[in-house]
């Protein structure tokens, strides 16, 4: 029954003096590669490694805006700090992803070159976002029909032809196009924000607020998220992905942060704190950027 | 004229200098030595007679057929190697089956008259992995009847791969004279029972021999009844009466 | 060597079984489809929620009644993906039958096709519950009912999907009007009682079913066409 037991190290219980022979014992502690064992040396997605989280999206008035923050994780560890997850796919599409990055960066080369043989075909015509999106879906449905999937979860937004697009593929096939998208986490905690939050015609600045907000939330409470995000956007201006902003995540004025706050000076002190980054690192007592 | 055929006419898939492929043009003459065929399309449906050709007192006649089903609502006449048509009617049979097993209705007319003249053209050297040899033209013609949504139909077709519609049309050694006489005399208000005669007294006279029970077939296809008829020995008898004169 | 002169050790070790848990190729994104056939039309209504599998919505606006031909449509719940990937197949198809023959596919047979579709595919099903809805070459009204690996049968009226069960009865009772001793009036529903009716039916279902709400797409199918239309369902 062995091939069906996982020994793993229980920490925390360490006995110093009882095992001679270290090397050999540690040897024996290397995990299996995690690819399927009866399916011999061909390897698929079987678990997601490194992954990135939620991705969430608004269409406003006038465009589509997309946000992600830069983490990649492994398991519970916060391996990668400042990785684009969203990338941008010919003229007009902007594709975020959650999920094994690593399918993403083969997905992502794929697409590439589709972008690149319909610019060679030089018919006076690109790819739509709509047409790219739809190919994703196709892409995903046949890995899903082989039991290899992409792991991921895809937001495409886009704007062409004065239409803005903002869809969504995930690792089975399922697609669909909405006026809010949330992915991953996003889908549990800000998904329902966005149905309160979302009005038509937003404008492109309360556009980008409700993203940073939703991305704020989730990072209180997603576990595997940063609270260093990118936004992008695409309008009739093309596409444009920011650089790394910081989230002011100091907005949370309660339990113990709070409680501090008033005991140090004796009254109440609301949010006058929220820019000051020593705050920050008095309340954290690291500096987090 | 004669140099340059006999230089073209030995593969089938090269045309001669005037764009002639010649192995056709042979299967065609292969044709007009086959026995009669006739076929006369009305309003009421579709009649097919064809003459069979009893080359002795001693041969069986019931051991030849020249009208064939395809499918209840389809049938086919043919003139010239007739078992180059077996091929062929397999094929179809084929056809309408898988049609009848895909969408549960039967196939019609002109995609199965297309896809017997898909199958006409696969002559040649060229052929993919576990394809059937057919190392030449069929030497065959077809007169196939039918009956669906659009009506009663007849079509011709050949060893060209080509098809045609006809309201009438005769096939084989005495389709030119046969020919002649649909041409006079076919009109569009025929009924299914003047169609009948029309078909029976244009074979006769281009038969050698007397019209007897069993040196022709008849069949017919009804547009209200969308099922073929051939005709049995006492109906045909019946009908052969009524020429008289 | 520095771990002997540290005298590190291995960390105890605990046995756990490994959990062989696979990819899972299905997702049950919900969502109920109902028709009923008359003499000379054909009611269809299918919510336009979609589930992602548990207990959230993906999107409140996903159209799961697709229009075939100017006779027939298809409704479908079951798996999202799975729906995408049929229809397509039966619209090339459709398309390369319309080329082939002359003419669109009737009613009747799509119906048969995409019973093969399904049954050629039931190794690795479709996880789809399929409606064809339409009417026939003489303009009556038809509804084949499917299961997944392409059972099917030919009915007066049928519902597929996560509000199956609420609304099959419903139906049976009002439109088959089965074990009825008194029936007021003529058996066979109006067009107007139908879709009356239709929309109670999927109402009801949103009532109880958590996988059927939002919208409804209620489409009529007669002679003159596949007629479209929406209809506010609980957003709950």
């Amino acid at each position: 029954m062995s091939s069906e037991h996982f020994k793993y190290p229980v920490f925390g219980q360490v006995d110093y003096f009882k095992y001679n022979n270290v090397a050999s014992q540690l040897a024996s502690h290397t995990p299996s590669p995690s690819h399927s064992q009866e399916l011999g040396a061909k390897k698929r997605t079987v678990d997601p490694i490194v992954t990135g989280t939620s991705v969430i999206a608004i269409k406003y008035n006038g465009g589509v805006v997309m946000g992600a923050d830069t983490l990649l994780s492994y398991g519970s560890l916060a391996r990668f700090n400042n990785i684009e997850r969203m990338k941008k796919f010919g003229k007009s599409t902007i594709i975020g992803a959650g999920g094994e990055y690593s399918d993403f960066q083969n997905l992502s080369q794929v697409l590439d070159d589709l972008v690149v043989d319909d610019g060679c075909t030089d018919d006076g015509t690109t790819l739509s976002t709509t047409e790219i999106w739809n190919y994703i879906a196709r892409v995903m449905y046949n890995r899903r029909n082989k039991g290899d999937p992409y792991w991921n979860s895809l937001v495409v937004i886009g704007h062409d032809n004065n239409k803005s697009f903002l869809g969504k593929v995930d690792l089975v096939g399922t697609c669909y196009q909405d006026n809010f998208i949330a992915s991953g986490y996003g889908s549990h905690i800000a998904l329902p924000l966005l149905r309160k939050a979302y009005k038509e015609d937003m404008t492109l600045d309360e556009a980008k607020t409700l993203i940073q907000d939703c991305l704020r939330v989730l990072f209180y409470r997603d576990a595997r998220s940063s609270r260093f995000i990118q936004l992008s956007i695409a309008n009739a201006d093309g596409l444009v992905i920011t650089e790394q902003i910081a989230l002011d995540t100091d907005k949370w004025d309660s339990g113990d942060s709070a409680k501090k706050k008033k005991n140090q000076d004796g009254r109440k002190k609301k949010n006058n704190y929220r820019n000051d980054s020593t705050q920050v690192i008095l309340e954290y007592g690291h500096n987090v950027v | 004229m004669f140099l340059t055929r006999s230089e073209y006419d030995r593969g089938v898939n090269t045309f001669s200098p005037e764009g002639r492929l010649f192995q056709v043009e042979y299967a065609l003459e292969a044709i007009k030595l086959g026995s009669t065929s006739i076929g006369i399309q009305c309003e009421e449906g579709v009649v097919l007679v064809v003459e069979k050709r009893l080359t002795s007192t001693l041969l069986e006649p019931s051991s030849i057929q020249k009208v064939v089903e395809i499918d209840y609502h389809l049938i086919c006449a043919m003139s010239g190697l007739t078992a180059d048509s077996r091929t062929i009617i397999d094929h179809a049979r084929i056809e309408t089956q898988n049609h009848r097993f895909n969408y549960d209705e039967p196939m019609g007319i002109e995609s199965t008259v297309q896809s017997i003249c898909d199958l006409a053209l696969r002559f040649g050297e060229n052929r993919k992995d576990g394809e059937e040899r057919m190392s030449r033209p069929f030497g065959v013609a077809l007169l196939i009847a039918g009956v669906d949504e659009r009506g009663p139909q007849l079509y011709h077709s050949d060893p060209s791969g080509t098809f045609t519609q006809y309201h009438a049309k005769a096939i084989g050694a005495g389709s030119e004279g046969a020919q002649t006489t649909l041409q006079e005399k076919y009109s569009k208000t025929l009924s299914l029972q003047e169609t009948i005669q029309l078909a029976l007294t244009t074979l006769k006279q281009v038969m050698e021999e007397a019209v007897t029970t069993t040196n022709v077939e008849l069949a017919v296809i009804s547009k209200k009844e969308k099922k073929y008829k051939i005709y049995n020995k006492e109906e045909l008898e019946a009908v052969i009466a009524t020429l008289g004169q | 060597m520095m771990m002997d002169d540290l005298k590190l050790t291995a960390l105890p070790e605990k046995e756990v079984p490994i959990s062989h848990h696979r990819f899972e190729p299905y997702v049950d994104n919900g969502g109920t489809v109902l028709a009923v056939a008359g003499s000379n039309y054909c009611i269809v209504a299918g919510d336009t929620r979609m589930s992602d599998g548990g207990y959230g919505i993906q999107t409140r606006h996903y159209t799961k009644v697709f229009k075939l031909t100017d006779k027939c449509v298809i409704a479908t719940s079951g798996m999202q993906a799975d729906t995408i990937a049929l229809r397509k197949r039966l619209d090339t198809q459709l398309r390369q039958y319309e080329r082939d023959h002359g003419k669109s596919m009737s009613t009747p047979a799509i119906a048969q096709f995409l019973s093969n579709t399904l049954y050629h595919k039931r190794f690795f099903p479709f996880y789809t519950f399929n409606l064809v809805a339409g009417v026939d070459e003489d303009g009556i009204g038809c509804v084949w009912t499917y299961d997944a690996v392409g059972s099917h049968e030919r009915v007066r009226f049928s519902s597929q999907g996560s509000g199956n069960q609420l609304i099959q009865p419903l139906l049976d009772n009002q439109v088959g009007k089965f074990n009825q001793q008194i029936v007021d009036g003529p058996r066979e529903l109006s067009a107007e009682q139908a879709l009356s009716l239709v929309k109670d039916a999927i109402t009801s279902a949103g009532e109880r079913d958590i996988y059927t709400g939002d919208f409804a797409d209620i489409v009529t199918i007669d002679q003159k066409g596949v007629h479209f239309e929406k209809f506010d369902l609980k957003l709950d």
